[in-house]
């Protein structure tokens, strides 16, 4: 009993811990853009430097009050930030937050298939390539795997545009839904821009279909992004795994080869792969936004990059410092869940 | 270890994140708006003619005092009434929610409304909405708005409910039953519309403040726009002929392009780059429909901030003229035209496209059919320039096609090839590039023209009056009075004189640079029919059946 009382303590002080690195892990990362968004000066220079008078842009720079002590700039931007207020954007005048409720989830949603893609491929080959290991097919999954890593995502949503449009034309490639669609879920009550939940409410199987269409070409060249490092996670450690003892042993009284590796080596081989999904949250994040120009997913990686076009740097500040809460957030959540599942995690 | 805690904490995980979707599913995500007009049902059954409508063109405002650009006033041309219009494949004015309109003295013109109309949200529409319309314009003179259009009006006046008068300041305007359809002149419910501030897109929507063809049944800014028929608009236009039009907006053109090819979408139009249209026009699947080319191009110089500008350390007027012509010299507007555009624009020696009266090819004249370097150097040396001048050339990748990097990467070439110039090439999205434009922010820059209305007019005072939409500090006072006199003059051939004569003297200041000039092009898939573009420049949706 005390045993126990102590080691539910010990995991409640754990979670407890992580959950206060929250506040110092965000404040680095909001401090971070904060300072990098200042490098390249206040945001009217970044905009107009050199291209107006010295004077016209003091007017404009005092205006905006970027010509104040950068300290209190930033104590205001961190009371800013922690009442949740990120601003508005200069060209539409749209509050930062308001972005997050009707882009965010249009992002969530990629982010979703491109990891379904990620699990889909790269554990099952990652199994095959483990349980293969030195043969002709690891060496080409391993090739394969480093492929999906290294080549850019833009380059592979290019690649699949290029054969989903012009040479085998039965995938959508830009939009996250046919325009019945769309409009069906706009004129809907309170939509949640999940496109699938909310076709999945409007209980139409032809507006299901069109939406999951639209997905698999973002979803694919996202998510073989992390595919690649799923399969190389898989393998390494399934390899590992099918070479303890406890394996050894269940080998030795006669357990199938296949049952071995579903049963006995994949689980354990599957921990890590949750720990590296906090880190690839970020990896996903970062790829959403070319993914999003690329198939004009119309999510906040899109919005940024309109932002960036259009030199809106207090829009990219506010999306990006939103963008590192969320990544916070995530690991946040990974680590607790690894704690509860991993037996290894000592408290 | 707590096996049992874990368990439950587990239990906890799987619950938040069921309760996050649940959440998610009980809140709205969007501020879009939807009208109460057309609403759900339009979406959901089986219109007898839909029409989907792709286009790149970006909206600023569908509030009329907010912007002047083409991808705003195609929305506002569908969904506001106008006094005077022009019907599809005919550009002369006519009556439009109007019973008649004409001058009843040389400073009056009259405008009777026909009787009972409404907007679509039951809202009277009188002739008291008519002046609250006009009296907006010239009360927010919006800088990024058209109410500069309205210079000859003085006041309206409503003399009943269905009678207004427009008071004029100079008599016999020549052009001011034209801007009665233009940009400046769609009629507003006064019930919905700040009378002396831009009313938001999301009111608009909401309010269900039209009375055009088409009321706006689903909107989201600068992503979709659903138009449902209005079956209580009156005027010269007709009922529309199709249900409902769904208009999508692309960031990119090649997705434009293969979505009508694919027949995802029934018509695309504006903008597709030279060589997609090239290559649809040998595709069955389409149809390439082109009208006429009152469309213009051209370079604006800010007198203040171009080199040697008014307002730099090293003002001089006539080095910074020296710099304009020396770029008018160096252009070579043929190599744009067979390279980047494949034909489809065409050098420009004008200020005015060719087939309108008093259009000349005066640059033609003044600066030569082909490039001189030999010349731009003469030109800069006799004004005391010596060192290779540095402009900053701005050009727009969203609003002029997406050939406009190949146009302005050449413009570079051409004048950087001279040795005489140094050209720092910078672009910037629309929405901020409209904005930053009138802002003394672009030494230079990119600007295309759509005219409001088809008479050389368009193509003068809006550009040279000083005041008008350029704002880029031109201003010759001879060249003000002539344009103020032959908008007022009633004589045909006097007043080609005149247009020509405006048209020596600003080719000698440049203000603009003209380069080319081109057609309207549309895409229709095979099956579609009704597509219009004409010389008024209005593509109305109306007519487009399937």
């Amino acid at each position: 009993m005390a045993t126990k009382t102590k080691g539910g303590s010990s995991l409640l002080r754990y979670l407890g811990v992580r959950f206060l690195l929250i506040f110092p892990t965000v404040l680095i990362l909001v401090t971070m853009v904060f300072l990098v968004m200042r490098t390249i000066g206040d945001p009217i220079t970044a905009a107009l430097g050199g291209k107006l008078s010295n004077a016209e842009l003091a007017i404009r720079i005092s205006a905006a009050g970027y010509d104040r002590p950068i300290f209190i700039q930033y104590f205001e931007y961190l009371g800013q930030v922690f009442t949740g207020d990120f601003g508005s954007t200069l060209t539409t005048n749209k509050p930062i937050t308001g972005l997050l409720a009707t882009y965010g989830m249009a992002t969530l949603e990629l982010v979703i298939y491109a990891l379904i893609v990620a699990f889909l491929v790269g554990i099952p080959l990652g199994m095959l390539a483990a349980k293969r290991r030195d043969t002709g097919v690891d060496a080409g999954l391993r090739l394969f795997a480093i492929m999906a890593y290294a080549t850019p995502v833009f380059f592979v949503g290019l690649l699949l545009k290029l054969v989903f449009a012009v040479a085998w034309p039965i995938l959508p490639v830009n939009g996250r839904a046919s325009i019945n669609t769309e409009l069906a879920i706009t004129l809907m009550d309170n939509p949640t821009g999940i496109y699938l939940v909310d076709a999945i409410r409007l209980g139409s199987g032809e507006m299901i279909l069109d939406v999951l269409s639209h997905a698999i070409l973002p979803g694919l060249a996202l998510g073989l992004l992390t595919a690649g490092i799923f399969l190389r996670l898989v393998r390494t450690n399934m390899i590992g795994t099918l070479n303890t003892d406890y394996v050894e042993a269940a080998r030795s009284r006669g357990v199938k080869e296949s049952r071995l590796v579903t049963h006995h080596a994949l689980r354990p081989a599957l921990i890590p792969i949750i720990t590296v999904i906090g880190m690839q949250i970020a990896v996903l994040l970062g790829g959403a936004v070319l993914t999003e120009t690329t198939f004009e997913w119309k999510g906040l990686g899109f919005q940024l990059a309109q932002y960036l076009n259009a030199r809106d740097y207090v829009a990219v500040q506010g999306i990006v410092a939103l963008l590192a809460v969320i990544v916070a957030l995530t690991n946040f959540l990974v680590d607790v869940f690894v704690a509860l599942v991993d037996p290894r995690v000592k408290f | 270890m707590d096996h049992k805690l874990k368990r439950n904490l587990l239990s906890g995980l799987a619950l938040a994140a069921v309760g996050v979707l649940v959440l998610a599913g009980c809140s709205s995500t969007t501020s879009d708006t939807k009208s109460t007009a057309g609403s759900t049902q339009a979406a959901a059954t089986a219109d007898p003619i839909t029409i989907t409508v792709g286009t790149t063109d970006k909206v600023t405002t569908i509030d009329p005092a907010g912007s002047y650009d083409n991808g705003s006033f195609a929305v506002m041309n569908q969904i506001y009434p106008f006094l005077l219009n022009s019907t599809p494949g005919n550009a002369e004015m006519v009556p439009d929610i109007a019973v008649s309109a004409a001058f009843t003295s040389g400073l009056e013109y009259t405008v009777v409304l026909k009787p009972g109309l409404k907007f679509a949200n039951g809202n009277d529409l009188t002739a008291s909405d008519v002046k609250f319309s006009f009296d907006r314009q010239v009360l927010i003179s919006d800088e990024a708005g058209p109410s500069w259009l309205l210079y000859n009006l003085e006041s309206t006046e409503v003399v009943d409910d269905v009678t207004v008068v427009f008071h004029l300041l100079t008599e016999n305007d020549q052009v001011f039953p034209a801007i009665l359809s233009s940009p400046v002149a769609p009629i507003v419910d006064e019930e919905v519309f700040s009378a002396d501030s831009l009313t938001s897109d999301d009111d608009i929507v909401a309010g269900n403040a039209f009375a055009g063809q088409y009321v706006i049944s689903a909107y989201r800014f600068n992503e979709l726009v659903q138009f449902t028929k209005y079956d209580g608009y009156q005027g010269v236009l007709g009922v529309a002929e199709n249900q409902t039009v769904n208009l999508k907006y692309y960031a990119d053109s090649s997705n434009l392009k293969l979505d009508v090819q694919e027949g995802n979408i029934d018509l695309a139009t504006r903008s597709l780059s030279a060589t997609d249209i090239e290559d649809l026009e040998g595709n069955d699947k389409v149809q390439v429909i082109k009208g006429p080319g009152g469309e213009i191009r051209y370079i604006v110089f800010n007198f203040n901030i171009q080199p040697y500008g008014a307002t730099t350390a090293e003002a001089n007027a006539g080095k910074a003229k020296a710099v304009r012509q020396a770029v008018a010299y160096l252009v070579d507007r043929e190599a744009i035209s067979t390279q980047v555009y494949k034909g489809t624009y065409l050098p420009l020696w004008s200020f005015i496209p060719p087939g309108l009266p008093g259009s000349t090819e005066i640059l033609k004249d003044l600066y030569g059919a082909t490039p001189s370097k030999d010349k731009a150097t003469k030109v800069l040396a006799d004004a005391g320039v010596t060192e290779v001048v540095t402009l900053n050339l701005q050009w727009n990748p969203d609003h002029y096609g997406p050939s406009s990097v190949d146009e302005y990467a050449l413009i570079k070439s051409q004048l950087e090839s001279s040795g005489l110039f140094k050209v720092n090439l910078q672009s910037t999205e629309w929405v901020t590039y409209a904005q930053e434009r009138k802002d003394d922010v672009y030494p230079a820059h990119q600007l295309g023209w759509f005219p409001d209305y088809s008479d050389s007019e368009n193509y003068l005072n809006p550009f040279f009056l000083e005041g008008g939409f350029l704002i880029n500090h031109y201003n010759n006072e001879e060249v003000n009075q002539l344009l103020r006199d032959q908008v007022v003059t009633v004589d045909f051939a006097e007043r080609v004189a005149k247009i020509v004569k405006i048209q020596e003297l600003v080719a000698a200041d440049l203000s603009t640079l003209p380069l080319l000039f081109g057609a309207q092009v549309a895409v229709a898939g095979a099956d579609v029919s009704g597509v219009t573009l004409d010389a008024s420049f209005k593509l109305r949706f109306g007519t487009v059946v399937k």
